[in-house]
């Protein structure tokens, strides 16, 4: 009798036990491990949410925008010239203690140098370590916009470009422009073990990193001397969670309270549960079928104007982004500041697009080879899909579409240098300039190998590029990008499909959390009721 | 028994130099190598990616990449992960503990739970609750796993509330180092009031999972290999002889039904670990099988030969010890090799 009770009582605390849960610690569910602590070297989101909490940057976004703010920089001054940066750092940044690391010093200027040298300078001790790759680095076109990075003292860096460009502050709000403790990266390379650099996160951020189980945990606490004040959480977990079914059961059974990337078909039970908010805005993308102005008939702008006329963009949103998409007529989306309202969107209209094929000389019916991407983007759920859709469509004008597809790195190449006759594709913003979704339609970009994948290269539309860059007054780069969106809606050198909705949930005990355009999480204004 | 041994060890050595030739020509017909996989739409210029290629050595032909990867091997070293930049045998070996955990509680459970089924199943032949075992156990074996897995997470967690949907502890009550990787032991260690209970609150669903496919073929097995035994005459005679019927079928037809049991026992290692590749994933479980799904999908060749590698190893090793184990169970089996 004794043994069945102690028995029961072992199965009842063995069923039931652990629920009792600390009242500030946040739990967020990413869906991936990070490939280390140091954004320099990355390429995901993924990586990036992890490494944030114990970062910043010289300038960062405001959180929930894709405004420029002051971060390590409390200031800074622009040249005339527009080709001088001069950036006033703030005192008294501390960093953030670690097993095995006690920082001896605030941050100041060396560790600037020190962050950006190790991504362009091959004679820094750290350039080849972890792999010694810095794709965003190059990837912002970094290497060629930058002259120099000086330091004038300990709190004045001056940053020299090699041609005006405004767009460049938004660039170093990016994670790949994070500061790190020069240091700590010195106390690990005299110890010998460099790589350990990447692998623990000492920085000025609003959380301290304490340890890194992979793929199972990352943990965090508070910073209490945070210069933009203490978090309101008092430690910050994140519980590695692959699949996004277990996410959601999870964000239901208390066990996070923020599940990033939600399917859209679990969307509209957790929008009743009283359990759970689920916060949304539209995405910073664009999902599109590129038109190989190269190649005919798409050399045409007639052509591709018939040919978006003779899509039913309408059906596609509803039926393949599921509601959770917004049809888009600009190449950025409507949240960003250049969005130009008055462009008027072609509507479907399969009539007018006979008529307009026939004019142009088209004789149907023709055959074209269609691309869908192989893989679901956060800008295109189901390019196949869409693609059948298209061809649907199209084959009601007399154009025979052959859907084609390759595996997607293949798919990427193959695009890039312009097999295609039309091609789905996309992006995703990196930074919330205006600048970093014109200029997939530019110039230079049309060549073989690059993102135009319409290879449209139109001279007007390349200069107002160029000169938007070299405007540093807001409301002049506005007239400019307004001028842009309209060459572009007349020549359509792509069909703009959507831009798509992105969503997440949070238990509802969750205060002060904003979404980012950027799909960036952070952490340090959010509380628990 | 050190002849066999020796015999058995050799016999394994061919096969391991085909897998490490299979598996590097195999991930080298998969489209897209690491340098493209990494790109995305940003694009990448030829001479930079050329440049990439050529660090990663993949602009060398296939067989120069071989030979250099076997010599590497031959010094023990598998190499560095494309995308952590961390030593691939330090992964492994750090997620491992993990993947072992689950299988060894998996396998647990369905030798625990799949020998006396077949065995009850076999004795009460033809019964309502043979007949019932077996359409069960066809069931379990035809159930794809990550369906059974979620259908469980949202009964038994979601809405009982009666274990937790993933990972292998409560994060929030718990936070201790981890110097052996299996849970259940640091959580002895750790010294944590509560930890052990959770740990294996936390392992009891996924293992249930996991172990139900070879639970099923297990009871399976037991049953036809039992029904086999019982109709031999020596078992016949052990009855006439007035033997209890518990030492008849416990003692006399089980340890010969067992052969073939033992035999399908070592075969399920293959697809426990086949199989945790989707439990780890559904059940956050940080092990082997979610980290070399990763490195599929980032093309990360050293991380995934490594780690198949590793993986074929243990399974090879398994399977050996099962020939060895036929052996100790019956002692002809040795004598007659």
């Amino acid at each position: 009798m004794k043994v069945n009770r102690v028995f029961g009582l072992g199965l009842a605390a063995l069923l039931l036990g652990g629920t009792a849960a600390s009242a500030k610690t946040f739990v967020f569910c990413p869906e991936g491990s990070p490939e280390n602590f140091s954004p320099a070297l990355n390429t995901t989101g993924t990586s990036f949410d992890a490494a944030r909490p114990a970062f910043d940057q010289l300038v960062e976004f405001e959180i929930g925008s894709t405004k420029v703010v002051p971060g390590l920089a409390e200031s800074w001054d622009i040249s005339p010239d527009a080709k001088t940066i001069t950036f006033h750092l703030r005192h008294g940044v501390k960093f953030g203690a670690t097993k095995g690391f006690k920082p001896t010093r605030d941050f100041d200027a060396d560790d600037v140098l020190f962050s950006f040298g190790r991504q362009y300078d091959a004679a820094n001790p750290y350039n080849k370590i972890g792999g010694g790759k810095y794709d965003y680095y190059s990837d912002m076109d970094m290497p060629k916009l930058v002259k120099s990075i000086e330091k004038k003292d300990d709190y004045t860096i001056v940053m020299t470009l090699t041609e005006p460009n405004v767009a460049i502050l938004a660039n170093l709000a990016m994670d790949f422009a994070t500061i790190q403790s020069k240091e700590f990266a010195d106390a690990m390379m005299k110890a010998g073990t460099p790589e350990q650099f990447d692998q623990v996160p000492v920085g000025t951020g609003p959380f301290i990193f304490q340890a890194y189980q992979k793929d199972a945990v990352i943990r965090f606490k508070a910073n209490p001397d945070y210069w933009g004040g203490r978090p309101k959480i008092d430690e910050l977990v994140y519980a590695i969670t692959p699949d996004a079914s277990a996410r959601i059961s999870k964000l239901k059974t208390g066990e996070c309270q923020d599940a990033p990337f939600p399917r859209p078909a679990d969307l509209p039970e957790l929008k009743k549960d009283p359990n759970v908010q689920v916060l949304s805005q539209p995405g910073l993308n664009i999902g599109y079928l590129a038109f190989n102005a190269t190649k005919p008939p798409m050399d045409k702008k007639e052509v591709r104007i018939a040919l978006s006329m003779a899509i039913d963009r309408g059906a596609i949103v509803k039926d393949v982004y599921l509601g959770a998409g917004q049809q888009a007529k600009n190449l950025i989306p409507p949240t960003l500041w250049a969005y130009n309202d008055a462009v008027k969107d072609y509507p479907f209209d399969p009539e007018t697009a006979k008529k307009m094929l026939a004019a142009a000389g088209v004789k149907t019916p023709i055959d074209i080879d269609l691309w869908y991407m192989p893989v679901q983007r956060p800008y295109n759920p189901d390019a196949k899909r869409i693609g059948e859709m298209m061809q649907s469509d199209l084959a009601k004008v007399g154009v025979n579409a052959k859907l084609v597809s390759y595996e997607w790195g293949e798919y990427r190449k193959r695009l890039g240098a312009g097999e295609d006759t039309a091609g789905q594709y996309g992006w995703t913003g990196d930074n919330g300039d205006p600048d970093n979704f014109f200029f997939l339609l530019g110039c230079p970009g049309g060549k073989p190998g690059s993102s135009n994948a319409t290879k449209w290269c139109d001279a007007t539309y390349d200069a107002d590029l160029v000169k938007a860059r070299q405007t540093p007054d807001e409301a002049a780069r506005k007239a400019i990008y307004d001028e842009m969106q309209v060459i572009q809606h007349d020549n359509e050198p792509m069909l703009t499909i959507a831009h798509s909705v992105v969503y997440e949930p949070l238990a509802a005990n969750v205060v002060g959390y904003k979404m980012s355009p950027l799909s960036r999480h952070q952490f340090q204004k959010v509380d628990l009721k | 028994m050190i002849r066999f041994l020796v015999k058995r060890v050799l016999l394994t050595v061919p096969t391991f130099v085909a897998l490490i030739f299979l598996v590097f020509v195999a991930i080298r017909l998969v489209p897209g190598d690491p340098v493209e996989v990494r790109v995305g739409e940003h694009g990448i210029a030829p001479e930079r990616l050329a440049l990439l290629r050529h660090e990663l050595g993949l602009d060398l032909p296939v067989w120069r990449q071989f030979l250099g990867y076997v010599w590497q091997l031959a010094h023990g070293d598998f190499g560095r992960s494309l995308s952590t930049s961390n030593p691939v045998l330090g992964e492994f070996l750090t997620l491992f503990p993990a993947t072992l955990e689950l299988a060894a509680c998996a396998m647990f459970i369905a030798v625990l739970v799949g020998i006396p089924l077949g065995v009850f199943a076999a004795v009460k032949r033809g019964s309502v609750f043979d007949q019932g075992l077996m359409g069960l156990s066809v069931t379990g074996y035809s159930m794809p796993i990550f369906w059974w897995g979620l259908l469980l997470i949202m009964l038994l967690a979601e809405r009982w509330h009666l274990v937790p949907v993933g990972g292998r502890l409560d994060l929030i009550r718990f936070d201790y180092d981890a110097p052996t990787g299996f849970m259940l032991i640091d959580s002895l260690l750790s010294d944590e009031p509560g930890a052990f209970l959770d740990a294996l609150r936390h392992l009891a669903l996924p293992a249930f999972v996991l172990g139900t496919i070879p639970l099923a073929v297990i009871a399976r097995m037991t049953r036809s290999s039992m029904l086999e035994v019982l109709s031999e005459d020596y078992v016949r005679t052990a009855r006439a002889k007035g033997l209890s019927p518990f030492r008849v079928v416990g003692l006399h037809a089980l340890r010969n039904a067992l052969i073939p049991v033992v035999t399908v026992i070592g075969l399920q290692t293959g697809t426990l670990l086949a199989g945790a590749v989707l439990t780890e994933t559904i059940f956050s479980w940080p092990g082997v099988g979610k980290w070399l799904i990763d490195a599929i999908s980032r093309r990360d060749y050293p991380s995934l030969q490594g780690g198949i590698i590793l993986i074929s190893a243990l399974v090879i090793l398994v399977n050996l010890g099962v020939d060895l184990l036929y052996g100790a169970i019956n002692p002809r089996i040795l004598h007659g090799r």
